[in-house]
């Protein structure tokens, strides 16, 4: 198939899913009123609770959705053959994704702006919530593992990345001080430093900087450190945004880079069922997460979208489009993959090699070079770009994690309300499951608690859906359909990490790479651990889950008060 | 501190005059949305930062109503005309219930 026929099947399935069957949900089964006050209206108070422009609220949506999850898997998911990637993507967001993310804004803007936490006690259970707070440490843990293991071996493999990233610390922390300091001109700062941050990125080529995947581990989380525990205006944040421009010139070059080249897939439409992680069901559903539908747009959509919409029928726009949006990024990402090597072959060798990272580098380094910029550039513009995608993210996660371990075992012990205490631990977990853990199980368990996630968020819509009458069809059995199979994918997982790792202790497989047997087998039983307690943890919740929503069908939860005004025309 | 009619400061949100914002068109709207993209969090956590800095500024200055009396109530009554208008905005911020998941977005 040539690339530009898929990204215009894809532009097709974004229009038709928006504006049919999201238009349809919106107004018939939800019924939007654009004259029902928002929590953002109702509640403003100026920091959490503001009403912002839709267009903005898109922007933000986005950029807080799409990281690693949309470009890595495609790629990854391409050892089955383009096609289930590319119709898990398609499907995935028509049927389940952006109904996920949209219905997720929907009741907490109609629970006022409740998070998750609070609508699991109210909906579920009061122990929901604390199993859902333990899910997400362990969900936060396996982030910031397997993006910490990406970083590693991009800057690894690719010398001429680490003085980019070393450069963006420093730019980072310059741009906050510029801005909030000397309250110099955000445009002049934000020209200044990216071209900074370019020149860097070609100093890299000139002057690359090896390194161990033990060293790059430690680098990731010291800069993962250094953001939980530094005021977030002077650091995290500054980086945050000069990154953005990075990445959104990045993408930008890969779709103009598509379209000049317009490149014809060179992976099979289908090679086999069952490839090394697993069969294609289930495993290809939690290897396509992000892209398809994820569990974390659940946490955007309700605790940071939904306390900002100025008017219901803005949630559409934001949520559902931002979500469309993401399928174009995760299909740009399995465009990269599946038309940048000449043979089948040679992208598993390159899989192999430099690991799913290094496949889109070296794809959307090839995609520059069309554009006339040189290879070597491109590439390393392309490593920076997938490790700051990576690093951001990790940031955020560890910093949530200082503060869970604050919130969990601060009224036990004082100890653990010290920021750095709450930061180390959380570096030090991941430090251990990364060094000891192996890769592609990690990223299975993270695509498993991620999609497990989406589950739960659509079971607390479900069951808000049939309490106030509504068709709860629509979430119901794409819940069904996610727990059964995400389920699926953890036990499977929990008994390949067990097989390895018995077989490890029998002598009958070597370990990994640059591990010890004893390394190994500890790593093996670490992860297996980590997916049984999120299949029980999955499983309480589905029980409590399936129990109120039983309920709610019969009337027993009663239903809020009808809206007082008439159901709106059109967003 | 925050501005009386809007309880927000220097505007954090680029379409603040909504009737300009309504005859801007797609320019406008491509603007605001590479600003939501690029720094409409990182206002977020400016805002949420000043916030915090905001109790502790009023529980300073106005701690005697709360029982907690740290200045003379003289100077509380001096500077009382200054945090009048903040209180509507400010009462919700510190009296919301909050969840730990507050702390992710």
């Amino acid at each position: 198939m040539n690339s530009v026929v898929a990204l215009i099947i894809g532009f097709a399935v974004a229009l038709i899913g928006y504006y049919w069957y999201a238009r349809y949900f919106d107004e018939k089964v939800i019924q939007v009123d654009r004259k029902k006050a928002t929590p953002a209206r109702m509640y403003m108070d100026g920091v959490d609770f503001i009403p912002t422009s839709k267009h903005v609220l898109f922007g933000y949506q986005f950029k807080s959705i799409a990281a690693l999850g949309p470009v890595l898997g495609p790629i990854i998911s391409l050892q089955w053959g383009w096609l289930p990637g590319l119709l898990w993507i398609l499907l995935g967001t028509f049927l389940i994704g952006w109904i996920h993310d949209y219905s997720s804004a929907i009741v907490s803007l109609r629970n006022d702006g409740e998070t998750f936490g609070a609508l699991s006690y109210k909906l579920i259970s009061p122990r929901g919530r604390v199993i859902l707070l333990s899910f997400m440490y362990f969900y936060l843990l396996l982030i910031v593992s397997a993006f910490g293991s990406i970083v590693a071996n991009m800057l690894k493999g690719t010398p001429s990345v680490p003085l980019a990233i070393l450069a963006l610390m420093a730019v980072g922390l310059l741009s906050g001080f510029l801005i909030y300091k000397k309250k110099m001109d955000i445009l002049l700062v934000t020209v200044l430093m990216v071209v900074l941050s370019l020149v860097a990125i070609w100093l890299g080529t000139v002057v690359p900087i090896g390194g161990s995947y033990a060293v790059w581990v430690v680098f990731g989380l010291l800069f993962s450190f250094i953001g939980a525990v530094l005021p977030i205006w002077s650091y995290t944040q500054p980086i945050n945004y000069i990154s953005f421009y990075l990445v959104a010139l990045g993408m930008l070059g890969a779709v103009v880079g598509i379209l000049v080249g317009r490149p014809d897939f060179s992976v099979p439409v289908f090679t086999t069922y069952s490839i090394g992680v697993g069969p294609l069901w289930p495993i290809l559903f939690v290897t396509i997460a992000c892209g398809a539908i994820s569990g974390w747009h659940s946490l955007v959509s309700s605790s940071g979208t939904a306390r900002q919409l100025e008017n219901e029928t803005d949630t559409r726009y934001v949520a559902g489009g931002a979500m469309y949006m993401e399928m174009i990024l995760a299909l740009i990402a399995l465009i990269i993959g599946a038309a940048t090597f000449a043979t089948f072959d040679d992208y598993a060798a390159n899989l192999k090699a430099l690991g799913p990272a290094g496949i889109f580098a070296a794809g959307l380094g090839a995609l520059l070079g069309k554009l006339g910029i040189a290879s070597e550039f491109g590439k390393a513009f392309a490593g920076a770009m997938l490790v700051i995608l990576a690093i951001t993210i990790m940031q955020l996660a560890v910093r949530f994690m200082r503060i869970a371990t604050a919130e969990i075992a601060g009224e036990g012990s004082p100890f653990f309300r010290n920021t750095y205490v709450g930061a180390f631990i959380a570096v030090l977990l991941t430090y251990i499951l990364v060094m000891t853990g192996t890769w592609s199980y990690i990223w299975t368990l993270f695509g498993g608690a991620n999609q497990l996630m989406a589950a739960l968020a659509l079971m607390l819509v479900s069951i808000w859906l049939a309490k106030e009458g509504k068709a709860w069809y629509y979430t119901f059995f794409p819940m069904l359909f996610m727990l059964i199979t995400t389920i699926a994918a953890l036990v499977l997982t929990t008994r390949n990490l067990i097989v390895a790792a018995s077989k490890l202790s029998a002598g009958a497989a070597a370990p990994p790479a640059g591990q010890s047997v004893g390394v190994a087998i500890g790593g093996n039983v670490i992860s297996a651990a980590i997916a049984v307690f999120l299949i029980i943890a999955a499983l309480l919740l589905a029980y409590d889950g399936l129990k109120m929503f039983g309920k709610a069908r019969a009337g027993k939860l009663g239903k809020a008060p009808a809206p007082t005004a008439a159901p709106a025309a059109k967003a | 501190m925050n501005s009386p009619e809007t309880g927000r400061g220097p505007s954090p949100d680029p379409g603040k005059d909504r009737s300009a914002r309504k005859g801007g068109g797609i320019l406008q709207a491509a603007r605001e949305f590479i600003y939501g993209m690029a720094a409409h969090d990182m206002t977020r956590f400016a805002l949420k930062t000043r916030s915090s800095m905001e109790h502790l500024f009023i529980l300073i200055t106005m701690g005697d109503m709360l029982g907690v009396p740290i200045l003379p109530p003289y100077y509380s009554l001096r500077l009382l005309p200054y945090v009048v208008p903040q209180i509507s905005t400010w009462k919700r911020r510190m009296l919301r219930e909050k969840d730990l998941m507050d702390a992710i977005f």
